[in-house]
């Protein structure tokens, strides 16, 4: 299972998905609307990984631990208090480069 | 780089085929970048027909954690590639987001700006992954972009002159 090109498939047939705080893998997991937990590793982490699973668990979209309370969350999570993670505006920003550029 | 690419993408997706030709920039060791950008534009032909891209590489500006003094110097050996290159292809417009390689090609484009050999507009948006704390590409470019974007709140009351359109990849 090392290195998948994608893991898409898998993460459509997931139930619930426990992951380290890589944005790629946070938002990937949101967007397809999977529960998350995520697992923060305090030696290894860099921390501006840290900023983003923080302000993803303080909106209420994951749930979040190390790995000394991993067992602990799994069995004491309500997955259904996390909400469903609105997807990003791209749109906006086109709008914007738009009219900056006198495109509109 | 990846997390980068994967952004960046998702931006230049909406936006209109006036943003042609569109020359893509990265650096020497990324493996990964070339088949998204390749992917990308090949979908895109199913809408507008043609894509007009190019695809250039520079050398990596700076390694992850790398020391400021030794970044100082390997940014500067990557603006001798990042210069005639942006010389050459002139661009209107830089979009950007982050990763080191976009420092060597946007100080490269203020230059010739400074010089009244071309003036490009220069777009920075911060990664999403950016709540708190700009990355360090983004802390210089600050100064340099004409248009910057941060896409959380707090970073827009901390660098006043960003601009906030919420999520947008």
């Amino acid at each position: 299972f090392r290195f998948k090109d994608s893991l898409a498939e898998d993460l459509q047939s997931a139930d619930l998905v426990i992951s380290h705080a890589g944005a790629g893998s946070c938002l990937e997991t949101l967007e397809k609307g999977k529960p998350l937990i995520v697992v923060i590793n305090d030696k290894l982490m860099d921390n501006h990984q840290l900023e983003l699973a923080k302000q993803l668990h303080k909106d209420g979209y994951v749930l979040y631990c190390n790995c000394s309370t991993l067992v602990e969350t799994l069995q004491s999570m309500d997955l259904s208090a996390l909400k469903p993670f609105p997807p990003g505006q791209p749109e906006k920003f086109a709008s914007f480069l738009d009219k900056v550029l006198g495109l509109q | 780089t990846g997390g980068h690419t994967t952004e960046i993408l998702r931006l230049l997706n909406c936006l209109s085929e006036s943003y042609s030709p569109r020359h893509y920039v990265l650096a020497d060791s990324d493996k990964m970048s070339e088949a998204k950008i390749h992917s990308f534009e090949q979908k895109r032909t199913e809408t507008y027909s043609k894509s007009q891209f190019t695809l250039d590489r520079i050398p990596r500006s700076r390694e992850v954690r790398q020391s400021w003094i030794s970044s100082v110097v390997t940014t500067l050996y990557s603006m001798l590639y990042s210069l005639p290159l942006t010389y050459k292809r002139k661009p209107d417009l830089i979009l950007c987001n982050g990763p080191g390689t976009c420092v060597p090609v946007c100080l490269s484009a203020f230059l010739l700006g400074l010089l009244r050999i071309k003036r490009t507009i220069i777009v920075y948006v911060e990664s999403i992954c950016r709540v708190e704390t700009l990355s360090l590409s983004g802390k210089i470019l600050y100064y340099f972009s004409d248009y910057f974007i941060v896409q959380w709140p707090d970073l827009k009351k901390k660098y006043p002159k960003s601009v906030y359109l919420g999520r947008i990849v």
